[in-house]
C-alpha cells in the first residue's frame, strides 16, 4: 500500500492510499513547524483554542454535534515532535460511504463537509468584536494547559522518560518543553495569540493523508471544495525529495560524559530512565542497525534481552523497555521497580549493553528480533494510522524507504554492523526518580 | 463436527462457529487483513474465587490468582520460554485476565497455523514449579505497585469498593500484594483443572485464514473426544442492592482531584439477549447524557468545572453492572450536584427526539468501526460468544432501542441509594 503522493498547491500536499480493506476513511491535515526559535508552546494553547469553537460552530459541542450528525465522525488533534519539529494537525476518520444507510442526504459529501470543519478549526475560528481569539476560550485553555502541565508527575514512569529526554537533549530544539512552563502559559494573552494565529496561517503548509477506498479525484475534489481551494492541481512528488523537517546530524553532535540525575516524588515506585546516544538517526545508513539494535535489546519484544534478563530471569520488575527515536538517534531504556532493586537493575542493563557490544547474540534472538521487525513492516497496511505515522514521518524527513524496502534492509543485516552500532552506543544521562510515599497498598485496609 | 456459519449482510462480514470434536468450540471469523489474531480462553477471571468441584466442598482461594495462572503458564514443562517460540514464528504472543475471562493471544502475519498449534499446545500443558511461582510473585508485585501508582486505577478500585460490599468485583483482579504471596503451585492446579478445560473455554480466530485450516490445527492437537470432567460450580456472595459507602477519598500525587461517580445497576438480565439489550439502551443513554456533544458535559466544561478529561462509560456482565462518569475537577462535589440535578430534569423534560437520533448515528458508525481490524473483531466476538449474544445484532437491537425506552431506564437506574463517588485528591 504505497501512497500516491501529489502536490496540490504550493502549500498543500497530498499522499492517498486507495484500498478497499477498510470500513472507514481516514483524512488528516498536518503541518510541520520548526521548533528552532520558536515558542512551541504558543502553538500548543492555539490548537487547544482553535478547537473550542469556529465560525460556524461557535463552541465546542457544536463542532462535536455537528461531528455526531457526520455519523459519528471523530476528530482528534495531533501535536507532538518529530525530531527537531513539531507536528501539528487534525485527524477525521470517517465512516466510509458504503456503510451509510441508503437514502443519507450527507453520503456524497460526507467527507467534504469534515475537511470544511477541519479548515474552519484552523484558519475560521470564533473571534470577538475586536477580532481576537476569545478572551474566555483563551483564558480557559491556559488554565488546562498549567493542569496539563502539572498533571505529568500523576503518571510517574512517563513523567521520568519526559525528564529524562528533556535533560538530554537540553541543548537542542526538542528540549524545550512542548507545553511550557505554567509562567509561559499564563503570560499568554488573547493579542498575543491571536498574532501567533495570524503569522502561523500565513505560512501554514499542510500535508494531507488519506487512506481508504475513494480514488485521488474524490479526495482532491474533497479537499478543494472543503478548504476552498481553487486552480487546485495534482503533478506527483518527487521521489527522494528533501526533508522538510530539520534533521540531527548524528555524527556532528559531540558525546558529553555520563550524567545522573536524581528525584523524588511521593510514589511507591522508583523509575530509572537512561538516555542513549545512538550512533544513526533516521535518514542515515546505519538507521536499520540501530533499529535492529533496539529491537534486540528491549522493543516491545518478551524475547528482548531486557524483558528476559531484567524481569524474567532476574524478576526485578513487571516492565522494562527501550525505544528509539529515530529522528534523533537517541534511545530510551525505562524501568519501574522498587528502590532497593534499582542498583541490581542498572547492573543488569548495563550488563545487556556491554553483552550486545561484545557480540553475545544469540541466532534464536537475532532471528526473533528479526521476525519481530518483519512482522512489524507488514502491519502497518492494517492501521491507517500507523500507515500516516510511518509514510509521513519519512516524507517530512526526506526518506523514502517503503515498508518492504525496510524489511529487506534488515533481513540483509549483518552482525558485525549490529554491534558496530552496539560499540558506539553511549550513555548521556540516567534519571532516577525516587519514591518517598509510604505506607501499604490502599485496598487492603479495604478487607 | 456442527457447523454453523453466521452472516451479516449490513456488515458485509461473516463467521463459523464449530463444535470441536475435543468439546472446545471454535469461532473463525475470514477477513482480508495482513496480520491474523487469535484468542484462545477460558471463561474464568477474577470473579471465580470461590468454587466446588463435583460434590465437594467450596473452596476460597486468593485473590489474583486467576491473574497469576496466566503468567505462569507461559512456562513451558520442557524449561523452554513460550514467548521464544512463537518469536521464532513471528508472531506477537501476549495474554490478560479480565473479571470473567483469561485470554491468550497472538498476532502474526505469517505461519498462523504453526502458531495456532503453539497457542493451543502452551495452554493445554501446565508447569508450576516452587521455585518459578516464587519468581513470578516478584515480577506480579511490581505490576500491582505500578497500579498502586496510577491515580486513575486508585480511583477506579476505590469505586468498585465503594460500590460493592462483597462482590469480589470490588477486588483488584491482579491481587495484592499480600494474597499472591498465599499462591502456590498446587493451588494454581487446582485451578486450572476446574477452569482450563475445552468445553469452558474458546478459541477465535481472525485474520486470513480458513474455518478449515484453524479445524486441521486444532484436530492435530487437541484430544479427538471429550474427557469426561466433574462439574465446577462457582459460588458468589449475595450482594445488596445499596451500595457499600456513598463517599471515599483519598489523597496521592496527582495534579488536581479525580473522580469516579458509579451509578451501581442491580438488574442483571440472566437471558443474554436481553443483557444485550440493557447494555447498548444504557450506553446509548450515556451518550445521550454526557457525550462532549451534550449539554450536562458544555455547561461543566464552559464553566471551568470539568476538563477534557470527562468520560463515561458501563460496565455489565451476568454478575455485575454499572455505570461510571469520572473526570477531573477542583470541586468534584459540585459536578456531583450538577449530575443529579441534571438527571433529575431530563427525568422531568424527558430526553429529545433529536439527541435520541444524533447518538444512534454515533453508535451505530461506532459498531461499523469496530470491523476495521483483526484484534477488535476477535476480542469483541470472544466477549460476544462468553457472554451467549449474537455478535451480529449489535445493528438491528440498536435500531429497535425506544426514546420511550430511555426515558424509563433513566428513572430506574439513577436512584440515590446506587449512586457512591470515589475521589482522589492531591497530598
Amino acid at each position: 500500500m504505497i501512497p500516491i503522493e501529489l502536490r496540490l498547491s504550493p502549500m498543500l500536499s497530498l499522499r492517498l492510499c486507495q484500498t478497499q480493506k477498510f470500513k472507514t476513511e481516514m483524512l488528516s491535515l498536518s503541518a510541520a513547524l520548526p521548533i528552532a526559535g520558536q515558542k512551541p508552546y504558543m502553538t500548543s494553547l492555539l490548537l487547544s483554542v482553535l478547537l473550542r469553537g469556529t465560525k460556524s460552530y461557535p463552541d465546542i459541542s457544536a463542532i462535536n454535534r455537528r461531528l455526531d450528525y457526520l455519523f459519528g465522525t471523530e476528530l482528534s488533534v495531533r501535536n507532538f515532535y518529530r525530531g527537531d519539529a513539531q507536528v501539528i494537525g487534525l485527524c477525521a476518520n470517517v465512516l466510509g460511504a458504503d456503510y451509510l444507510p441508503d437514502g443519507t442526504p450527507e453520503r456524497e459529501k460526507l467527507l467534504s463537509e469534515v475537511v470544511a470543519i477541519m479548515r474552519e478549526v484552523f484558519f475560521s475560528p470564533t473571534l470577538d468584536e475586536h477580532g481576537l481569539l476569545r478572551t474566555n476560550y483563551v483564558e480557559s485553555e491556559k488554565q488546562l494547559h498549567c493542569d496539563a502541565i502539572r498533571a505529568k508527575k500523576n503518571h510517574p514512569q512517563g513523567y521520568a522518560m519526559d525528564r529524562c529526554r528533556s535533560l538530554m537533549f537540553d541543548s537542542e530544539p526538542c528540549g524545550i518543553p512542548l507545553y511550557g512552563t505554567e509562567e509561559e502559559v499564563m503570560a499568554v494573552t488573547p493579542e498575543d495569540l491571536t498574532a501567533h494565529w495570524k503569522a502561523l496561517c500565513k505560512e501554514l503548509s499542510l500535508h494531507a493523508f488519506y487512506v481508504g477506498a475513494s480514488d485521488a479525484e474524490s479526495i482532491i475534489g474533497a479537499l478543494a471544495k472543503g478548504l476552498q481551494l481553487e486552480n487546485v492541481q495534482a503533478d506527483p512528488i518527487q521521489k527522494g525529495s528533501p526533508a522538510t523537517i530539520p534533521l540531527t546530524n548524528v555524527a556532528e553532535l559531540v558525546r558529553r560524559p555520563e550524567r545522573r540525575v536524581d528525584e523524588d516524588l511521593p510514589v511507591h515506585q522508583s523509575a530509572l530512565v537512561m538516555g542513549l546516544r545512538m550512533p544513526a538517526a533516521v535518514q542515515d545508513d546505519g538507521f536499520f542497525a540501530c533499529a535492529f539494535y533496539n529491537e534486540l535489546l528491549g522493543s516491545s519484544s518478551p524475547v528482548s534481552k531486557l524483558f528476559i534478563n531484567v524481569r524474567e530471569k532476574r524478576g526485578l520488575c513487571y516492565s522494562c523497555f527501550s525505544t528509539y527515536n529515530a529522528y534523533k538517534g537517541a534511545l530510551t531504556i525505562c524501568c519501574s521497580l522498587e528502590s532497593d532493586r534499582l542498583e541490581e537493575a542498572e547492573g543488569e542493563i548495563r550488563a545487556q549493553l556491554a553483552a550486545l557490544a561484545a557480540g553475545d547474540i544469540s541466532d534464536d534472538e537475532w532471528q526473533a528480533a528479526q521476525k519481530s521487525m518483519e512482522n512489524a513492516y507488514r502491519q502497518l497496511s492494517d492501521s491507517p494510522s500507523a500507515t500516516e505515522v510511518y509514510y509521513l514521518g519519512r516524507a517530512l524527513a526526506g526518506v523514502p524507504v517503503s515498508p518492504e524496502e525496510g524489511s529487506a534492509r534488515i533481513a540483509a543485516l549483518t552482525r558485525e554492523e549490529v554491534i558496530q552500532v552496539a560499540k558506539q552506543v553511549t550513555i548521556d544521562t540516567v534519571f532516577v526518580l525516587h519514591p518517598t510515599a509510604k505506607g501499604e497498598e490502599q485496598n487492603d485496609e479495604e478487607d | 463436527m456442527k457447523k454453523i456459519e453466521y452472516t451479516s449482510a449490513l456488515l458485509r462480514e461473516k463467521y463459523t462457529y464449530i463444535e470441536h470434536a475435543s468439546g472446545l468450540p471454535i469461532y473463525v471469523f475470514p477477513k482480508a487483513m495482513t496480520n491474523t489474531y487469535a484468542l484462545f480462553a477460558t471463561k474464568y477471571g477474577s470473579l471465580d474465587t470461590t468454587f466446588a468441584v463435583g460434590d465437594g466442598k467450596p473452596v476460597t482461594v486468593p485473590d489474583g490468582i486467576a491473574h497469576f495462572l496466566e503468567h505462569k503458564l507461559f512456562e513451558a514443562p520442557d524449561g523452554t520460554d513460550t514467548f521464544t517460540r512463537f518469536s521464532a514464528l513471528g508472531a506477537d504472543s501476549n495474554a490478560y485476565t479480565d473479571y470473567n475471562k483469561t485470554a491468550y493471544l497472538f498476532g502474526c502475519t505469517e505461519n498462523a497455523e504453526e502458531a495456532l498449534a503453539e497457542l493451543l499446545t502452551f495452554v493445554t500443558q501446565p508447569h508450576f514449579t516452587d521455585e518459578s511461582v516464587a519468581r513470578e510473585r516478584g515480577i506480579i508485585a511490581e505490576e500491582i505497585r505500578e497500579d498502586e501508582d496510577s491515580p486513575w486505577e486508585r480511583a477506579y478500585l476505590n469505586l468498585l469498593s465503594a460500590l460493592y460490599h462483597k462482590n469480589p468485583v470490588r477486588k483488584n483482579i491482579v491481587g495484592t500484594v499480600k494474597t499472591i504471596q498465599k499462591i502456590t503451585p498446587k493451588l494454581l492446579y487446582k485451578c486450572y483443572n476446574a477452569f482450563y478445560r475445552l468445553d469452558n473455554m474458546a478459541l477465535v480466530v481472525c485474520g486470513n485464514i480458513t474455518p478449515e485450516a484453524v479445524v486441521a490445527v486444532a484436530d492435530r492437537i487437541l484430544p479427538a473426544s471429550q474427557e469426561e470432567k466433574p462439574t465446577v460450580r462457582r459460588v458468589y456472595p449475595t450482594e445488596p442492592q445499596a451500595v457499600r459507602r456513598a463517599r471515599i477519598e483519598t489523597k496521592m500525587q496527582v495534579a488536581k482531584p479525580i473522580f469516579n461517580i458509579g451509578i451501581k445497576d442491580n438488574v442483571l438480565p440472566q437471558k443474554p439477549q436481553e443483557r444485550l439489550r440493557r447494555d447498548l439502551s444504557i450506553t446509548l443513554l450515556n451518550e445521550i447524557l454526557f457525550s462532549q456533544a451534550g449539554r450536562f458535559y458544555a455547561d461543566l466544561f464552559e464553566s471551568g468545572l470539568i476538563s477534557h478529561s470527562f468520560s463515561h462509560g458501563y460496565s455489565s456482565t451476568e454478575r455485575f453492572a454499572f455505570n461510571c462518569i469520572s473526570g477531573e475537577s477542583e470541586n468534584p462535589e459540585a459536578v456531583y450536584d450538577a449530575l443529579i440535578d441534571y438527571i433529575d430534569g431530563v427525568g422531568k423534560t424527558g430526553l429529545s427526539q433529536e439527541d435520541f437520533e444524533r447518538c444512534r448515528r454515533v453508535m451505530y458508525a461506532d459498531e461499523i468501526r469496530a470491523y476495521d481490524s483483526t484484534d477488535e473483531i476477535a476480542n469483541r466476538l470472544l466477549s460476544f460468544v462468553f457472554d451467549g449474544s449474537e455478535i451480529f445484532d449489535v445493528p438491528a437491537v440498536l435500531q429497535s432501542i425506544t426514546k420511550e425506552e430511555l426515558e424509563e431506564l433513566l428513572h430506574t437506574l439513577y436512584q440515590n441509594q446506587y449512586f457512591a463517588m470515589s475521589v482522589v485528591r492531591p497530598l
